[in-house]
């Protein structure tokens, strides 16, 4: 028997463990490097969360993920865009410029909304923001605590009632949005209309802190919201689907990453391995099993087509950089179909951070390479161009492009 | 006391606004600290993450952020304090990441070793195997047992680096030494099953 108070031991334990290590791995340009790719407001960064959230948008790193926003203006039908497979060289430096994305995105230093070839400049810097009805559905980040507000068409606030949120999730044709929201009592998932022609489907959850925080992540089917629920007491996330009425455990899906309400099929973390890698699985939500369809363990799973049919796999293993490696999968097998490799320069390391798709055949992708943020769009049909976006006179050490539906801090 | 001081721009070390440091000599001044400082702080980074791919990744990501506010800071002797609440806010959401989240033995009370287990050579054993259950506790509660028996921080300093209240401290302090026990071997324990689990009394 060891008669040493256990306190001692572990006070023992832990200079032994550590004063055995003299490293010191890190040099100043290591640093510096770091410092331009830390992508938000510090209020942001410290708060650095992950959420879940997704029907399209998907970022990394510091921020969360949650669907895109489209172009207004449908294009005609046309005939699916062949789909190349193997692997397309994407090089930002080089790419053709392109302009017109299809997807909203926000440039948190100068507080603007590009948005349909138009700039609009923001009372607030607003972590994510969509239509809704005649205005905009928005949330608003404080120090970290993110709240939902309702502004007019002019960006002035309707409402005061700003619940503490984790973000919105909007449906690939922007007629949905979903968030959680805490109201003091319980946390309350939240499905809410585009256009205001329907009452709130809310789902309202049992009694919590508001530490036990949910975030939506994405829509499963026309009247089903998939989120994740925090167990504060380890911060372990747990999935569900909630209709309104109910929820129901989703079983098995260690972090949620991505939903389609197309197919019904969710993707997320099934198991995390002791190098801080994962493994991940597409699920069918709506079947009676929900049994992995597949699984693997070379990717993390985080954003579906709109249509459903493929999904974008990051690394196995992310962190603050984003991920290096971009592939893009059939949602229904896990066959890779294209790989996407990254070409930066030698003495960067290029990161991906988010994506989100224009529509079923391309999807924009913002990446650090070398100093400089950009964002690419990204062909099934192997085409890479880069979109123009103006970032003179902003600082070179913020990443401020961020697609305007994708979700920060929670 | 750990708290740091953040001003506006104003401070003595400000090269912004052209009054006082040039960036090369901003650049000196980090790099100085940085070479005296990484060697301890790298390790609390690795009692905090628990491998050196992790530690390596949370201080290059805290003295990125210390660098970026670098001419906010004006108390130096806040540096270090800084640093280490970064890697603890960093850490504590990483492990928010489902991704980041380390595997460990899902029954508490089973008493066996994590894969990352090591023997010491000093002690039979038994302070590596603490490590290893120190290992199992949630990022918050390591986080308090490292800044307590570690850093030797008291209560209230911790509670500043966490922000949190001290009464939270001590209940995460109290939750963590009651899960050590409860995992560790009785052997470790001297008052064996059933003892007063508050124990928070360095």
């Amino acid at each position: 028997m060891n008669t040493t108070p256990l306190e001692d031991q572990v006070h023992d334990a832990l200079h032994r463990e550590a004063e055995q290590l003299q490293r010191a791995p890190l040099t100043v340009v290591d640093v510096r490097t770091r410092a331009r790719r830390i992508q938000r407001r510090r209020a942001v960064a410290v708060g650095a969360a992950v959420a879940a959230v997704l029907a399209i948008a998907v970022p990394v790193g510091l921020s969360m993920t949650g669907p895109a926003q489209r172009s207004e203006i449908m294009p005609a039908p046309s005939p699916p865009a062949p789909v190349v497979t193997g692997t397309v060289r994407v090089d930002p430096r080089s790419a053709p410029v392109d302009g017109g994305p299809a997807v909203a995105m926000v440039n948190i230093d100068e507080g603007t909304l590009l948005r349909n070839g138009e700039t609009f400049r923001l009372p607030e810097v607003y972590d994510s923001i969509t239509p809704y009805r005649n205005g905009w559905l928005a949330t608003v980040n404080v120090e970290g605590e993110q709240t939902v507000q309702v502004l007019d068409s002019e960006f002035r606030p309707l409402d005061g009632d700003r619940r503490p949120t984790t973000g919105l999730t909007v449906s690939a044709d922007e007629s949905r949005i979903a968030w959680a929201e805490y109201d003091g009592v319980r946390w309350v998932v939240v499905d809410r209309a585009a256009d205001g022609s329907r009452e709130d489907r809310r789902t309202e959850l049992p009694p919590s802190s508001e530490e036990a925080s949910v975030t939506t992540v994405g829509f499963v089917s026309d009247t089903e919201v998939l989120a994740s629920r925090t167990d504060p007491s380890d911060y372990s996330l747990s999935t569900f689907v909630a209709d309104g009425s109910g929820s129901a455990d989703l079983p098995g899906i260690l972090r949620p990453w991505a939903a389609s309400s197309a197919t019904g099929a969710v993707a997320g973390v099934t198991r995390v391995k002791g190098d801080g890698s994962s493994c991940s699985a597409v699920v069918d939500a709506l079947a009676g099993t929900r049994q992995p369809l597949w699984s693997t363990c070379e990717h993390t799973l985080v954003s579906f087509s709109p249509d459903g049919a493929r999904v974008v796999g990051f690394s196995s293993y992310l962190d603050a950089n984003g991920s290096a490696t971009l592939t893009l999968l059939d949602a229904a097998t896990g066959e890779e179909v294209i790989d996407f490799d990254l070409i930066g320069p030698l003495d960067g390391i290029t990161g991906i951070h988010e994506v989100a798709w224009e529509d079923d055949d391309s999807m924009l992708a913002t990446l650090v390479s070398g100093q400089t943020q950009y964002v690419v769009r990204l062909g099934l049909d192997g085409t890479v161009e880069r979109i123009d976006v103006d970032l003179s006179g902003v600082d070179p050490t913020l990443v401020p492009i961020k697609f305007a539906t994708s979700q920060a801090g929670t | 006391m750990l708290s740091m001081t953040l001003v506006d721009g104003s401070g003595p070390r400000n090269h912004d606004m052209g009054t006082t440091q040039s960036r090369a000599d901003r650049d000196a001044d980090f790099s100085a600290y940085m070479s005296a400082r990484q060697p301890a702080l790298y390790r609390t980074a690795y009692l905090l993450a628990g491998d050196h791919a992790g530690a390596e990744d949370l201080l290059q990501n805290a003295f990125a952020k210390l660098y970026l506010s670098w001419d906010r800071i004006r108390d130096p002797q806040a540096l270090d304090g800084y640093v280490r609440r970064v890697m603890v806010n960093e850490n504590n959401s990483l492990w928010r990441r489902a991704w980041k989240r380390r595997e460990h033995a899902t029954d508490p009370t089973s008493g066996t070793l994590p894969e990352t287990s090591t023997h010491d050579d000093y002690d039979d054993g038994t302070g590596g195997a603490l490590w290893s259950f120190v290992q199992t506790l949630s990022p918050k509660q390591r986080a308090v047992i490292v800044l307590r028996y570690y850093e030797q921080l008291s209560e209230a300093e911790i509670a500043d680096v966490l922000g949190i209240s001290p009464g939270t401290v001590k209940s995460q302090a109290s939750r963590a030494l009651a899960a050590l026990r409860a995992r560790a071997p009785h052997s470790l324990d001297p008052r064996g099953p059933g003892a007063r689990e508050s124990g928070d009394t360095r």
